[in-house]
């Protein structure tokens, strides 16, 4: 648990409209060690997907602007050309379960030659070795063999999930990014699944990033977590400190706005809406809805440096620590 | 989670003999009820083209007019009284109406005409015959066939590869000059073919005439058959350009369309982030989950030759179905005009036969859900 494995700088993704340009990732920075988990956290439309499509490289035509730094162990994927990429670093050792990954599957293509074909496509197995690892990860994930042959209109909506994710871990990938990978499903597969995903990162070496907007269900399985808002990352903080003091006011009223089972407050809703992605505001972008909101909201605060490995992006926590900037 | 070991067996196997079966269970359905919808479609057009037995009547009053004709032109006839005429007449009219058994009811001739149909025994011509003089419906038609087939089926399978082949490519390529100026150019097939036509006859016939303006061969025809092909390609030229010109663009946008939307599924974007080669994705990620709808539109536009036929064949002076059915229907050729549907009728039965079984084929969806109702 010390090595880093993935390293994103000021990454940023924006997207021509009729109406302008989105700025849906607005300059990310973070990173992730070997087998551990990052949660992304947001509310819909904040950029969340966005974000795992920059790094899986898999871009809507119309973008506007793509940039920033992304190394993975020793190799600095962002600057790989698009071929070279794809055959050395997608799903090789970059995966994605995608949100809505019920319709994932190829609907006529029958479920074991799909788990097995990223290996017989970019490795070159033999149908028969690769199907025979294919059995291996649908077992790990928890679908029995008699899947195998089966089409993909013939599985139930939580079995199709753990095709997709059995899919993403075929090739044996560094670092898996989820989607929303429960989102559709009802909360008892919801459950199985994060606990199967659980159980995975227990058994392989693998880093995950999850992203989600369900904070309950993500903290099962967190190791570190990411707040994103309109397209920012706002703080960045091990599991154990987000969930217990968060220091971004964002963060603390999100907190305050779960649901929680075991003690008598009220969860407080967050209000007002979050800022358009179209021309985000000058300054903090959370400021209009924030309590603490004073003059210096007016310009855009840096990540500040909380302690190892914590950052957030307000100027409460400017004179905490004096030192803003990436920490690189 | 069921993680019990599963013992590994060989589904492929187990998975192929089950769909066999759901096939087969799946084929007869389709035939029992095609065979149906053929003998009701026969029955329909037999019934509307004698106007429910209202043509009989019409058929009489032609019947009795003409064997008057006849008694009064003939001179062995001249010093009968007008009685022994009128008889002789009657005699002839009555003789007639047997003959083609006009006295039983329509209803039950009706189920006598759909036998004969569906064996494909389409009587006899009224007026029409064919080049080779047979007045059988079947003759004259079988006849006319190839010259439609030759005609329209060049022309579709020209328009259809060559659309679906460039809509791939501009579908690559969205929004590009190119994407932009086919769309714009789709409502020129708003036009149809024969419209086309009368210009290029126009154009490649009289102002520069390099181009024969119609008819399928030269007259007299070549002996060589080389000779004989090449002035069949020259007389083809035209209008399979008129054809060609006409659908090239609306068919191109509508496939582009079809092409771009397929691959937005996520199914697609997901073999993307699997880092597949693009030929592949195209291939098996775009095509093959699409192929049904392809080739549904590929046979149904070759049975659907002769829909636009009998204007444009009657343009380029074709001697196809076309112009044969527009002559039936100038003559009130009643035998020939069913004879025509039902051939239709047959065909249509056959490809759509044809396209339930490779659905089957293709699409795991059609055969295994449709084995389980």
């Amino acid at each position: 648990m010390s090595e880093t494995l993935l390293r994103v700088e000021e990454l940023a993704l924006h997207y021509r409209t009729r109406q302008g340009t989105v700025r849906a990732v607005d300059g990310i920075s973070f990173d992730i060690r070997r087998n551990e988990a990052l949660v992304v956290l947001g509310e819909s439309g904040c950029g969340k997907s966005s974000l795992a499509k920059a790094l899986m490289r898999v871009l809507p035509r119309n973008v506007a602007h793509q940039g920033g730094r992304v190394r993975l162990g020793e190799v600095e994927v962002s600057a790989l050309p698009d071929e070279r990429f794809r055959r050395e670093v997608q799903w090789s050792r970059l995966a994605l379960v995608m949100q809505a990954s019920m319709n994932a599957l190829n609907p006529v293509v029958r479920v074991g030659e799909q788990v097995a074909e990223p290996l017989r496509v970019l490795h070159g197995w033999s149908r028969k070795r690769a199907l025979d690892r294919a059995v291996e990860v649908l077992e790990l994930v928890g679908v029995s063999t008699d899947f195998l042959a089966r089409y993909p209109f013939e599985l139930s909506g939580g079995m199709r999930q753990r095709v997709v994710l059995a899919m993403a871990l075929v090739a044996e990938p560094e670092l898996v990014i989820l989607d929303e990978p429960t989102s559709a499903l009802d909360v008892l597969t919801q459950a199985s699944i994060m606990n199967a995903l659980k159980r995975i990162k227990r058994e392989l070496d693998t880093s995950f990033i999850l992203i989600t907007h369900d904070v309950a269900t993500s903290s099962e399985l967190a190791d570190r977590v990411a707040l994103m808002y309109a397209g920012q990352l706002v703080e960045v903080a091990d599991a154990a400190r987000f969930f217990g003091e968060p220091a971004h006011p964002y963060s603390q009223m999100l907190m305050a706005s779960v649901p929680r089972l075991r003690q008598r407050t009220r969860p407080e809703p967050i209000p007002g809406q979050p800022p358009s992605l179209f021309d985000p505001p000058g300054g903090c972008r959370f400021a209009e809805r924030c309590p603490y909101r004073f003059a210096r909201c007016a310009q855009d605060p840096p990540a500040f440096r909380l302690g190892e490995r914590h950052r957030a992006r307000c100027w409460l926590h400017a004179e905490n620590e004096g030192n803003p900037g990436g920490g690189r | 989670m069921s993680q019990s070991p599963a013992p590994i067996q060989r589904p492929a196997r187990r998975g192929w003999l089950r769909d066999l079966r759901r096939l087969l269970l799946y084929t007869a359905k389709r035939l029992l009820a095609l065979f149906v919808t053929v003998l009701v479609g026969v029955y329909l057009t037999i019934v509307i083209a004698n106007m429910g037995g209202q043509v009989d009547e019409l058929r009489r009053v032609q019947i009795r007019s003409e064997a008057a004709e006849a008694v009064r032109a003939d001179p062995a006839f001249q010093d009968l009284s007008s009685e022994e005429r009128h008889e002789l007449i009657e005699r002839q009219v009555a003789l007639e109406v047997e003959r083609l058994r006009l006295d039983e009811p329509f209803m039950v001739r009706s189920v006598d005409y759909l036998q004969q149909a569906m064996r494909l025994d389409l009587g006899r011509a009224e007026q029409m015959h064919s080049d080779r003089g047979s007045r059988a419906v079947y003759d004259i038609i079988v006849e006319r066939l190839p010259a439609t087939v030759l005609l329209f089926g060049t022309a579709n399978l020209l328009v259809f590869f060559t659309s679906v082949l460039v809509a791939l490519f501009l579908s690559r390529r969205y929004g590009s000059a190119l994407d932009r100026s086919v769309v714009a150019l789709a409502p020129t097939s708003a036009a149809p073919g024969w419209f086309y036509g009368i210009f290029l006859i126009l154009l490649f016939a009289f102002v520069v005439p390099w181009l024969p303006a119609g008819g399928m061969v030269a007259v007299p025809p070549p002996e060589s058959n080389w000779a004989y092909a090449g002035s069949l390609v020259r007389h083809l030229l035209l209008p399979v350009a008129a054809m060609f010109l006409s659908q090239i663009f609306i068919s191109i946008y509508s496939w582009r369309t079809f092409f771009l939307i397929h691959a937005s599924e996520d199914y697609v974007e997901m073999a993307r982030a699997k880092g597949l080669p693009s030929r592949l994705i195209e291939r098996r990620y775009i095509l093959r989950p699409t192929l049904s709808p392809i080739i549904t539109s590929f046979l149904l536009m070759l049975i659907g030759l002769w829909s636009g036929a009998i204007i444009l064949e009657q343009v380029f002076n074709w001697p196809g179905l076309g112009s044969l059915l527009f002559q039936a229907i100038g003559h009130r050729d009643t035998p020939v005009i069913i004879g025509s549907v039902v051939i239709f009728a047959y065909l249509l039965a056959v490809t759509v036969f044809l396209l339930d079984i490779l659905y089957a084929l293709l699409d795991p969806r059609v055969r295994i859900e449709g084995g389980q109702r």
